[in-house]
């Protein structure tokens, strides 16, 4: 048996031929991240339906606790001045969320593109930076990089640099590994459930042994970990780094 | 077989449409979560100001209400004391004055009582003297009228005595 373990499946190519783009591919990645935004919006859509001041509904009360846990979390975290920040680490919260569980139904995760951690990264290194230079001016900003002395302007660099790629890097592994190691399990326990089933003799072991009964179960429980649990730590974490690294970026 | 694009690469166009992805669900999510949901929360958090606006006029007022009420009692206190305090020496003075009058007025009577007395004595032994005198006059007519025995005589002494002692 092969395992294939790919990436975005390409539903249809656009001819731009663009130098360094290349041409428009519609892949996976697009269209579920387009689903998830759909989801999303739909969401907020339907939990802000008749609000009331008074007497609210439960679906009003789960839409205050979100709004309340995403400004606790920013302004907790990174100060008060950072309030304009709450609706983009939402979004960028919610977007990571869903985006990673979206594949218990089956579906590409966007997340296990690195093209996508690697847009959300890149907009989070562009946003501390400009931190940055509005805090300390554009001089604070470039003689940062020679502290505490001159010679570690190279590695002051790199380390500047390594941000948004570990970043990146470290969301994108963590859900590229669940789908790989879900794969894999999922790979194993048929051949698994084939080679037991078909020790059973003649005509029914060659029916059995055709359906993988041992994919029933463990891949659910193991699921709670490599999308539910990860999935979520990985949406978490990567809040979490961009509020740090901007409310530290104000700081210095 | 569907093309499949790298496991791990970067894919300029879907990295640029993911940028724009995430800055147009940021537009969503602020336009449809956080901008109603902070209206509402706005809009009760001004209604529990106002509540609270309301009730601390109301204890103002409640206060204010207190002092008036209590300035007013201690005024009516003052006045009442004031009053009774009047009424004391107004009712000592009267009767200062009742007891005064009466007293002059005993006074007056009683020097009235005792002149009366006194006219009425005099009277009275202006009277006796005069009875006396007409007695004397009318028992020395009788004397010379008839022979006086000693019986008779002692009677008239008698009879004399008495009669002053009457008048007296």
């Amino acid at each position: 048996m092969e395992l294939d373990v790919s990436g975005a499946k390409v539903f249809f190519t656009i001819h731009t031929d663009l130098p360094i783009l290349g041409d428009l591919q519609i892949s996976e990645t697009l269209v579920v991240s387009w689903l998830v935004m759909l989801i999303i919006t739909g969401l907020c859509i339907w939990l802000t339906r008749d609000l009331k001041v008074e007497k609210i509904s439960r679906r009003q009360a789960v839409a205050e606790m979100l709004v309340e846990t995403a400004e606790n979390f920013v302004i907790g975290n990174a100060g008060e001045k950072f309030r304009k920040l709450v609706p983009f680490v939402a979004a960028l919260f919610a977007t990571s969320l869903v985006s990673n569980l979206v594949s218990l139904v089956g579906l590409w995760s966007p997340t296990a593109d690195l093209s996508t951690e690697a847009a959300w990264a890149v907009v989070v290194f562009v946003m501390i930076t400009a931190q940055k230079i509005r805090s300390g001016g554009l001089g604070g900003y470039l003689k940062g990089f020679t502290t505490p002395i001159a010679v570690m302007t190279p590695f002051n660099i790199l380390s500047e640099l390594a941000t948004p790629i570990s970043m990146a890097c470290r969301h994108f592994g963590n859900i590229l590994s669940g789908v790989v190691i879900n794969g894999l399990i999922y790979g194993a326990l048929g051949l698994a459930s084939a080679k037991l089933l078909g020790l059973l003799p003649g005509f029914l072991g060659n029916v059995l042994s055709q359906i993988p009964v041992l994919q029933v179960g463990l891949p659910a429980v193991l699921s709670v970990y490599f999308d539910w649990f990860t999935g979520f730590m990985q949406a978490f974490i990567f809040c979490m780094l961009t509020v740090m690294y901007i409310a530290n970026a104000a700081e210095e | 077989m569907t093309e499949v694009q790298e496991l791990v690469g970067l894919v300029p166009w879907t990295f640029l449409a993911q940028i724009a992805n995430l800055f147009i669900q940021v537009y969503l999510i602020k336009r449809f979560l956080f901008k109603p949901i902070n209206k509402i929360l706005e809009e009760r958090r001004a209604k529990a100001d106002a509540v609270l606006q309301d009730a601390d006029k109301v204890r103002e007022e409640a206060k204010e209400l207190k002092a008036e009420y209590e300035q007013n009692m201690l005024e009516a206190k003052n006045k009442a004391g004031e009053i009774l305090l009047t009424a004391q020496k107004t009712a000592e003075a009267q009767s200062e004055k009742l007891l005064k009058e009466a007293e002059q007025e005993a006074a007056a009577m009683r020097s009235r009582a005792e002149k009366d007395i006194a006219q009425e004595k005099r009277k009275a032994v202006g009277e006796i003297k005069n009875e006396i005198g007409g007695m004397a006059m009318e028992i020395a007519g009788k004397v010379i009228e008839r022979e006086i025995n000693q019986e008779d005589h002692a009677k008239l002494i008698d009879e004399f005595i008495s009669n002053v002692g009457e008048a007296s």
